[in-house]
């Protein structure tokens, strides 16, 4: 591993099997490149994402999370992505209520064609996550004192 | 003239006709700085019955003790019968088990001190009834001083809204009473008690308590009807109402829906609309 | 031991002497009236709240205590020891709570090493009480607001002054240089706690509730009265008595910690088994566990019943249960 003093983020993202996972895969298999930030978690829908899902990951010491699925209307499940975005909606503003740096959550419709936009959000993702520094807010630390 | 003496004689009424088994209600606890639930099962019983600024629980959260039962009939004030219709649109009741008595509410005082929820009350009034207990209550201005800490916590930076809250939630000890008092935590296994795989961790670790109020906050998206008693219950004087004032606001500006005013109505969460806002999802 | 006398002046002087030397833990102001935290000034001290709404119970047993650790490598990591503690206004029934504590984890052949290690190193300074809260009983369960029990050092305020009485060694030693009292303030300080003790007027015959619930697990009465109980647990949590703790095992990127934390009887899976049985499931099953534990189970554990008067329960349960008018609800059916 190359010595490198500049901070890469980890970044955990939720990627729907159908849409955004494939096109995460064009994306590999096109060759291009893009941050190797993420720690992809393959799911079967984006509905299938519970905000417990963000939370944990930050929790357990993620600096960002996506969280990707099927453009509305297009979801393999029919609904998934309906459900799924007024649960990102409360989340978004509630994490932006506390004080949780917005940029660190980020929802996306990526579709199974869209190789090039997945490594280009991915770049954008990990230089937003990147300016913020690692997550100290959520990650959580075991305690020692009462 | 007692002003409980209709509620009292509409009570006898019921039970003596056989109408309902027991009338949920209130009644004074000697020795304790807020009233206590009755459940009214004889006439003895309803002529203790009461209900005032002292009721600081929301009365619905016991309403699925009785759900074995054919009818069961409950004095429900605004917050309480907004509470009533979510169980129901949740099937966890049907409308025919429930005689509501409705009766229009002023306000919990806790110390002479109205409540939070109640000061910025838009629902004083029953939503739903079968009988209203007296005329109905003009809705009070929200209280200024209230709104102006709100929207001055909205200005605060992020860092300053994160100092804030985390401080406020590191006094957290993890009761529950919140999660106890509501009557939308009806979950046979909360997700902190689930162990198999464990969720959260049992420590008062701040991390901890912020993903235990952040995720309950969330499963009360369009559900919470913004009684305070989880705000009433906390024995650590935690501002509760902060985390759930926002949801419901969320929840009215994104998908204009308010929890329990509609029967017909189905909590917000449980719909989508095709054009729902994504402003935030790239 | 000599009671001696401290001025207000000299005890605040104490304070910050003691400051300097080992972390002093005092009632400060809050929003909630007043609760436990380690003061850095005299100034804190914050004496004008009946009791503090958290109990006493955490400087011997504490809320979440790291009982081992692990680093990434495998390593352990010894847990820091609690260290010189100096506990000051400690009301005496939060005393006698700390007492009960060390006496069930101590006493007899029981020997935790982790409440022994506080024990040795804590200092409880008291102030006893010039009011009752309208919830305090303390009276009625064999204690007192002048009572000495558990602590080191006892103050009673006889207005710019207060009378020291030492009860154990360390008390001794701390106030060992004050001059003596005078009978003038012995007579006060008596006449003070006559005052005090006149207006707590609840009484309970705990003998007679004994014998009630030898014989009553199967009354009736449970189902009846726990009706209104949300099983919260705020009754258990800020009980200077309740001692129930759950061992939770953390694991965060490679590090591992062992804590032991409170619990509560009133938890729904608090005693649930591994096979999925949970013989106190029902809230009345668990509603009449505390009140047997209290007034029954302890008697039996350790020789006395664990309820100090303090009414915390009462004055904080949400649905306004009175653990007194519970208590005399069960003598009235028998």
């Amino acid at each position: 591993m190359p010595e490198s003093a500049e901070f890469m983020p980890k970044i955990v993202a939720f990627l729907c099997n159908w849409c955004s996972y494939a096109g995460a895969d064009l994306a590999g298999i096109s060759r291009m490149h893009y941050p190797p930030s993420l720690r992809i978690i393959r799911v079967p829908c984006s509905g299938r994402v519970d905000p417990f899902f963000i939370l944990q990951a930050l929790l357990q010491g993620a600096d960002g999370v996506l969280v990707s699925g099927c453009h509305p209307g297009d979801c393999h499940y029919l609904t998934g992505n309906f459900v799924a975005r007024r649960r990102f909606t409360v989340l978004h503003y509630l994490l932006e209520f506390c004080g949780i740096e917005p940029d660190r959550v980020t929802f996306a419709w990526i579709s199974a064609a869209e190789g090039e936009r997945f490594a280009r959000l991915v770049a954008e993702v990990t230089e937003k996550v990147k300016k913020l520094g690692p997550n100290r807010k959520l990650r959580k630390e075991l305690i020692d004192e009462p | 003239m007692n002003p409980d003496d209709l509620l009292r004689s509409r009570a006898k009424e019921l039970l003596n006709s056989k109408q309902v088994r027991v009338v949920l209600g209130w009644t004074a606890s000697p020795g304790s700085p807020v009233s206590t639930p009755l459940f009214a099962r004889t006439e003895e019983d309803a002529d203790r019955l009461k209900v005032d600024e002292t009721c600081s629980l929301n009365l619905a959260n016991y309403l699925l003790r009785f759900k074995d039962e054919e009818r069961v009939a409950i004095v429900a004030r605004g917050c309480e019968s907004r509470s009533i219709v979510v169980l129901i649109q949740e099937n966890q009741l049907r409308r025919e088990q429930v005689y509501i008595l409705g009766k229009g509410c002023t306000g919990v005082f806790v110390q002479g001190v109205k409540s939070p929820s109640c000061a910025q009350c838009r629902y004083p009034n029953p939503v739903i009834y079968d009988e209203m207990l007296g005329d109905p209550v003009e809705p009070a201005e929200p209280d200024p001083a209230l709104t102006q800490a709100d929207a001055e916590f909205d200005r605060l930076s992020q860092n300053e809204r994160w100092e804030i809250v985390s401080a406020d939630i590191s006094r957290c000890i993890r009761c529950y009473a919140c999660r106890q008092v509501c009557p939308n935590c009806y979950c046979p296994v909360c997700f902190v008690d689930a162990s198999n795989p464990q969720l959260v961790g049992k420590t008062h670790n701040l991390s901890d308590n912020m993903l235990f109020h952040i995720i309950r906050a969330l499963h009360m998206a369009g559900r919470c009807v913004e009684c305070g008693a989880c705000h009433r219950a906390c024995p650590m004087g935690i501002d509760l109402m902060r985390f759930n004032r926002r949801v419901c606001r969320i929840v009215q500006e994104k998908f204009n829906a308010v929890s329990g005013v509609d029967l017909n109505y189905p909590p917000a969460l449980t719909r989508f609309a095709p054009d729902d806002p994504q402003e935030f999802i790239k | 031991m000599n009671p001696r006398i401290i001025t207000k002046d000299e005890l605040n002087r104490l304070i910050d002497q003691l400051i300097n030397t080992t972390k002093v833990y005092a009632p400060v102001r809050d929003k909630t009236g007043a609760r436990w935290a380690k003061i850095s000034s005299s100034t804190e001290v914050y004496l004008e709240e009946v009791n503090t709404r958290d109990p006493a119970k955490g400087f011997f047993f504490p809320r979440c205590e790291l009982l081992l650790k692990f680093d990434q490598q495998g390593c352990p990591v010894e847990p820091e020891p609690p260290g010189a503690t100096v506990v000051f206004g400690i009301r005496p029934c939060d005393a006698r709570g700390l007492e009960f504590i060390k006496k069930f984890y101590t006493g007899q052949d029981r020997n935790d090493p982790y409440v022994r290690a506080r024990v040795e190193q804590t200092v409880l300074i008291g102030v006893a009480c010039s009011q009752p809260a309208p919830t305090c009983f303390c009276l009625a369960v064999g204690g007192s607001p002048h009572s000495q029990t558990g602590l080191d050092l006892l103050l009673i305020d006889l207005g710019n002054a207060y009378l020291a009485q030492p009860v154990s060694e360390k008390g001794e030693e701390l106030s060992r240089t004050y001059p003596e009292a005078d009978e003038r303030s012995l007579k006060l300080a008596s006449e003070l706690r006559e005052k005090v003790e006149a207006e707590i007027r609840t009484r309970i015959d705990t003998e007679r509730l004994l014998a009630i619930l030898k014989d009553g697990f199967n009354s009736a009465v449970w189902a009846e009265l726990s009706k209104r109980c949300v099983n919260c647990g705020i009754c258990t949590l800020l009980c200077p008595t309740c001692h129930c703790f759950d061992i939770t095992d953390e694991s965060v990127r490679g590090k591992v910690a062992r804590y032991r934390v409170w619990d509560s009887c009133q938890f729904p899976f608090y005693s649930r088994h591994a096979s999925g049985h949970n013989p106190r499931f029902s809230p009345s099953s668990r509603f009449r566990n505390r009140v047997m534990d209290k007034f029954y189970y302890t008697v039996e554990q350790v020789g006395e019943i664990s309820c100090v008067g303090c009414g915390r329960c009462s004055a904080n349960c949400p649905a306004g249960i009175n653990i007194c008018q519970t208590v005399q609800e069960i003598m009235e059916t028998k």
